[in-house]
Parts: structure tokens; sequence; C-alpha cells
């Protein structure tokens, strides 16, 4: 496989999971009501930003945080590079230059989803009815992932897609959480407030079949990073990274050195996460943790660049 | 055979339509067609017609168009039509024969001028054509190419004028395109009609894709087991990405972009996430010039540096050979009839259009007398571009083509204006007559082998009276059905 070809199809796995992230977490948040919190629009803009971290590429572009413009932002602008529209282009566009390598179901499902989002003007669905057509939106990324699962070939290209799916995950799932803890309205402790957090990464249910009405903050955070079974956590998706990258099939010796370099990695981040107790969820630590498995994943990119995408460099 | 409606709005005037005959009976290789299609109304075919175009988005069959007031670029469809171009048995018989024929003069002519150039010698080009050619690649001189291939993909532009007479209007030997036009309008055809395609006994174009690999593995330089195949795409940004990346599917070959490659120890490399893996064969869509910057343009990042070492070095090939484009200048058309005499000892079966040298004295007096009449072509540009239509030029264009003319005649060749062909377009809810032509593909492997795919691309000019049809000029096309 070339190497262009491996860096393209890690980047749809992290772009498709990136869109479906961004879908979920819009919609939580653009719902999201509480009695204390009246009609401040730009509360909950504030949160979808943020939370996406789009609040530098957002400020660029307008004066102050407002509702609508914020939804649009991050939805539909063809600018911003991370707007959930950008996300599905750019994944669509990098299956085009692969089209002749995976099934053309997997295209058909892109492509259509791609060509719906294009004819649509922000006025007609999106601000009018934002639930079902975020709902829309992630039916048919369900779609592209039903057909991914169904059809595809477990091989090299797979287990690629599937890495830039979960490393793409863990460090959403981070970044969601640091946003919360470093939010500022006093309030955000009440439990509306951690039911929105647990719903914009569907883990709701999940959490209360394991901790039931345990609402508070330490649980919450432990249930989202470490809880092995629940598959949208950390711990999950850095274990789920690590098996893929050990199926990729090796080819000479030098690129066997540089792929367990990345698996070693890892093993380590999966081992830590793994060893956490309740404790080191603290008010006090848990910035601290949480910045320190947002780095580890950063190195892990970087660190599968290297093997797979730029490996003359790496190895010149 | 038509129907009262068609009687009054589809006029035939002084042209030569390709369905009807002059007195309006259907010509009996459109008859069943004819009858079939139009059981259902014109409301059947506007039906179809829509299923089409969705099909074609759907599946990404587009060309890119780059407009300079627009941030990104569109992606189109090519405007399709559903009623066929039928071309009867013996008619296609006869074309078959003449393109294979007018290919295996090209290619020794091609051989002949990077070599000895005896056509040279023996005064029947002139020197100066060839040498002030932009396309005439020194690199190439005495270089032998595998299999003895310089043109292997060659697409031939055929016009049939008002007396119903077929002529090559162009040859395209530098990599043409639209062999996926040709391959996805027939798929899409046979998901609209199939019993049609069946009960008429089309001939059936599914084989030439094989025939186009074979004829690639046929030209593999090294004798080490399988070739390795790559089409070098100069990438998703280029307007026939699609193209590139449905015949590397379809062929199951590589789709390679110059950064992929690696020129090492006189070979070249594709890298790979299991290192560095020899290619024999490259496909490239690619012009000259971008393809190796330390032999052709140093701008170019398109391309490998280093390739056309290797190649000398006779480890890799490269389809089409560079220099190719030598033979299809437009000054270089008007003698392919003289070539075939030359190379093979025979008559041209499909003649060529009348063309006026405009270099030469007594030409350009006849052309700049009768302009209006007239086609001006720059030699070295394609795609409908740099053309002056007499028929339809405005005053002014004429005058300003005159002095164009006078003052650099050697960039322009005239031909009379050929009343193309037309044939019923379905434009809106009714059939209009359109003008057409058609491209024809010829595929030559080792020792002159030849296989010319089976029709074409059928061109439509899709503007009333136009006589352009180029998809960059908004034409589109049709499937072309040559009957068994």
């Amino acid at each position: 496989m070339l190497s262009r070809n491996a860096e393209a199809l890690f980047w749809i796995g992290r772009y498709m999971e990136r869109a479906e992230n961004h879908a979920r977490l819009i919609d939580v948040y653009y719902h999201f009501t509480h009695d204390g919190l009246g009609a401040e629009g730009d509360w909950r803009a504030a949160r979808i930003i943020d939370a996406l971290g789009a609040r530098q590429d957002y400020e660029q572009r307008f004066p102050s945080l407002q509702e609508e413009a914020a939804l649009t932002f991050v939805t539909l602008d063809r600018n911003y590079m991370n707007s959930l529209f950008s996300c599905i282009a750019q994944a669509r566009n990098n299956l085009r230059t692969l089209r002749e390598k995976l099934p053309s179901e997997l295209w058909d499902a892109l492509n259509s989803m791609y060509l719906w989002l294009m004819d649509l003007e922000p006025s007609d669905q999106l601000l009018d009815s934002p639930h079902p057509f975020y709902q829309q939106v992630k039916d048919r990324i369900a779609v592209f992932w039903g057909v991914q699962q169904s059809v595809m070939m477990r091989e090299n290209e797979w287990h690629l897609i599937e890495s830039g799916k979960y490393l793409e995950r863990a460090e959403n799932v981070v970044r969601i959480l640091r946003s919360v803890t470093f939010a500022s309205h006093p309030d955000e402790t009440a439990y509306p407030y951690w039911l929105a957090l647990l719903r914009s990464v569907s883990g709701y249910q999940a959490f209360r079949k394991t901790y039931a009405d345990n609402f508070k903050a330490e649980p919450i955070m432990e249930f989202l990073v470490s809880n092995l079974a629940f598959p949208r956590s950390v711990h999950h998706a850095v274990s789920h990274l690590e098996q893929h990258m050990k199926r990729i099939e090796p080819g000479d010796d030098a690129h066997v050195a540089l792929r367990d370099k990345v698996i070693r990695k890892a093993a380590k981040l999966r081992a830590d996460i793994a060893c956490l107790e309740r404790e080191d969820f603290a008010a006090d630590r848990i910035d601290e943790l949480l910045s320190g498995i947002s780095q580890s994943c950063m190195k892990i990119g970087s660190l599968i660049a290297e093997s797979f995408f730029r490996r003359e460099e790496a190895t010149a | 055979m038509l129907s009262p409606m068609h009687q009054s709005l589809y006029s035939l005037e002084q042209e030569y339509d390709e369905m009807f005959e002059a007195d309006r009976t259907v010509r009996p290789h459109y008859e069943k067609i004819y009858r079939h299609m139009m059981a259902g109304g014109t409301e059947k075919l506007v039906r179809k017609k829509r299923f089409a175009e969705r099909r074609m988005l759907e599946e990404g069959i587009t060309f890119t168009l780059y407009q300079t007031n627009e941030q990104h670029p569109l992606e189109r469809t090519i405007p399709f039509d559903i009623i066929p171009r039928v071309i009867a048995a013996s008619e296609w018989a006869l074309l078959e024969k003449g393109i294979k024929q007018r290919i295996k003069a090209l290619n020794r002519f091609v051989h002949d001028i990077y070599h000895e150039q005896h056509i040279i010698r023996d005064r029947i080009i002139p020197r100066r054509l060839i040498v002030a050619n932009r396309y005439y690649r020194q690199e190439m001189m005495g270089i032998d190419v595998p299999g003895g291939a310089y043109i292997t993909t060659a697409g031939i532009d055929l016009v049939r004028d008002r007396d119903g007479q077929f002529y090559v209007l162009e040859d395209n030997l530098r990599t043409p395109s639209g062999f996926s036009y040709l391959f996805k309008t027939r798929a899409i055809m046979r998901e609209l009609y199939p019993e049609l395609i069946r009960r008429s006994e089309v001939c059936d174009v599914e084989q030439s894709l094989n025939d186009f690999l074979s004829t690639l593995r046929s030209l593999n330089p090294n004798c080490r087991g399988e070739p390795t195949i790559a089409l070098l795409t100069p990438g998703e940004y280029n307007s026939a990405y699609y193209e590139h990346a449905f015949l590397a599917q379809q062929m199951g070959i590589h789709l390679v972009e110059g950064r992929d490659l690696v020129y090492k120890d006189h070979k070249i490399y594709m890298r790979g996430i299991n290192g560095l893996k020899q290619v024999d064969v490259i496909y490239r869509r690619l012009d000259d010039d971008y393809l190796d910057p330390l032999a052709f343009l140093p701008e170019s990042v398109l391309g490998v540096a280093g390739i056309m070492n290797a190649y000398r070095a006779g480890n890799i090939n490269i389809v089409n050979a560079p220099g190719t484009g030598v033979a299809d200048d437009k000054a270089v058309y008007a003698y392919v009839p003289d070539m075939i005499r030359y190379y093979l000892g025979e008559e041209p079966i499909i003649p060529n259009v009348p063309t006026y040298i405009l270099a030469r004295k007594a030409d350009r007096d006849y052309v700049l007398d009768h302009l209006p009449t007239m086609v001006v072509k720059e030699t070295s540009l394609s795609g409908g571009y740099g053309m002056l239509i007499g028929p339809s030029a405005r005053p002014e264009e004429l005058r300003e083509f005159a002095e164009k003319i006078r003052r650099e005649p050697e960039r322009y060749i005239a031909q009379p204006t050929i009343r193309l062909s037309r044939a019923p377009v379905l434009i809106g809810d009714q059939l209009k007559p359109r003008h057409i032509d058609l491209r024809a593909f010829a595929l030559l492997g080792a020792h002159e082998r030849i296989n010319v795919i089976p029709g074409g691309l059928t061109r439509v000019a899709l503007k009333e009276g136009s006589l352009v049809v180029n998809s960059s000029q908004g034409g589109g096309c049709k499937d072309t059905w040559v009957l068994r």
C-alpha cells in the first residue's frame, strides 16, 4: 500500500469519527435547557464552541457569541476546516483517491451524504429543526460504518481506518472532559449539566446501568475515561487502537521496529488508564490527568505518521 | 414513422441526420431502437434521463471545472443524452479498418522521426514542421521503446459531413481522455434499457478493458514475472481524476501521484508502507512537460525527477511514449494521408478533412478570401480553444483572426467548415436535432497489435446550431452502439 493511501485511510477514520462526535455533541447542547439558565443562548453557543475546540476560529470570524451563527459555523461552514461539513468533505476527498481499492458501497454511502450536505441551505433544514437534522447526520454516518463493518476486507486498509477512528475518539472524549473542567458557569455541577455531558457522548444509559444515581464529577469522569466496556471511553478506544496497530502486516525489519514503537506507546497509555483509581479523578488532579492523556494521544498520532506516512524521513 | 407531433417539431433541414433519412423515414439500423424508445412517449424518456443523471452524480462520474471567481472548484457531471447513437455493422467495419490503418502509420511515423527520419529525407514532410514542433522531444532520439509502441492509447475524432461521408477531424495521441464515460454510459444504459441492448445485438465494450490491460502488460520492459503497472495521475484536482481512478480500479493497477514515486539506481519505485516496490509500466495521464523536472519543465511538481533516466536505461516503460505529440500537431495532421501511403503503401480508408497550411502563401490567400466559410485552428491548442468558426463568427472576430493569421501564419491551419451530422437529443421534453462527432479509441500493444473499442464516445454540441462538442465548452455525450 502507498504511504499516501495509508495516510488517507487513517484520516477517513478520524474525520468520520469527528463528524459523528460533532453531531452528537451539538445536538445535545443546542437543546440543553435548565431552569436557572433562562434564555442564555450564548452559554449554549459557548459550550458547543469550546467542546469542539473552535473558539479561536469562531472569534476570528464573528464579533460575539451568538447561537445561530455558532450552530451554522460548526456545522455547515465550508471554510472552517473542522466543521461537520468539512469533515465529511475531507473524508470523501480522501476516499475519492482510494476508490479503486475500497468497496464501491463505501463510496456510495459517503458520497450521497456529501451530496446531501452540499445541497443544504443553512436556513432550511438546520435552523428550522436542528434535532431531526443531526439525527439524520448520525444515521448516515452509521450507514457508512455499517457498510465498512460488513463488506470491507480485514486487511491493512481496514486496520488503518479503525486506528484513525479510535485515536480520534480518545482525543475527542478527553477534549470534551477538559472543556467541562475549564467551564466557569457557577451552576455547572448541577444534575442537568452532567446529564448533558453524558448524553453528548451517548453515555447516559450506560452510566446509569453502572453507577445508578451517583451523579458526581469523579464517577462520571472515571466512567468516561476508564470503563473498558463502554465503547466511547478513552480506555476502550486506546485498547482498540493498540489491537489494530498490532494487526497491520509488517513489511521489512525497519518497518516492524517503527510500528512497534507505536504499539508500545499505546500499550503504556492503556496500562496507565487501567491502573487509575477513583482518587485520580478528584477535582485537584483531574486537569493534570487529562492533559497527560491528551499529550500521549498526540505522541501516538505523530508516531503513526512517522512509521506509515513519512517513512523516508523517519529512517533517513 | 414519425408521430405528427415529431413531424412538426423535428426539422431535418439540409443536414445529415443519423436517425432519419431525408424523407423522414427511420434509417434501418435505428428502427428497433426508435420504436422501443418512443413507445412510452417523451415523458418516459425524461424520467429515464433524470434517473441517469442522478446515477452519474451518485457514482461521482464527474469532471472538475475550475472557475476563477469561485473558491471551490465545481464538480460537474457531463450532460448525458439517453438516446444512443447507433452505427451499422458494415459502416463500423470500415471505420475500424481505417482507424487501425491510421494508427499503424502514425506509430511508424513517430518511430521514424526519432530514428532515421526517412520521411523527411524523402521530402514527404518538411523538416521545419518537425523540429519547430513544440511536442518534438529531442530526448527521444534513438531510443528503442518496448514493443515498438509509441501511441499506445489514441483518440481519433471522426465527423460525418452533410453528404454522409466520415472524415478524421483530429488525432489525439497524447494520452487522450474519455474512456471512463464510454464504459460508464454503457453501464447506465444497460440499467435503463436492458432488453433493448440485448435484442439489438449491440457490440460489447467490457472486453475492451481487458484488452487495455493486456496491452499495458504486453509493454513490460523487464522480464521478472508479473509486471507492476501504475497509472500516474496529476492528482484529485485534475479535471479527469474520476477517469484515472476508474481505469485504475477496473484494470486492477495502482493509482499513483508523482510524490508516491521515487527514482533510485535508474529504476522507479512506489513508496509504500512496506517499503519500496519497483514499477515496470507507467500509464501516465500527464503531459510530457510535467513528466520529469530534470528533463522537461524544471518547476513541475507533478512528475518524478529521474523518470526519463530510468526510461532511457530501459527499466521502465512510459505509456504513451514521450514525444508522441509530434504526430498530433494540427499542421502534421495534414500529412497523415501521405504517411499512410509512404509507410504502408495503401490508400487512406478514412479521408482527412481538406486542410490548408497557412504558412503557404497560396493556401493563405485562399483562406483569407473565404474566411467566413472556414474553421481556423491554432496548431498547438486543443479542447476547442483558440478556434475560429467562420460561419458563426461576428465580422469583428473575422477581422481580428485575419490579422492574427497575417501576423503569424505558421501558427494556424484552416479547414472548410464541416456540417457535422446531427442526431436527436432530448432537450427539455422534446427531441431536437444537435450536431455530434465521434471520438473512437484505439489501443496499440507490442508489435503493432491494435484494438479499436467498438463505438467510442459520441460527443454532442448541446447549443442549438453549435458545432463545438468539447465538454470544456458545454458539450454532452451519448452512448454509442455498434450493431453486430
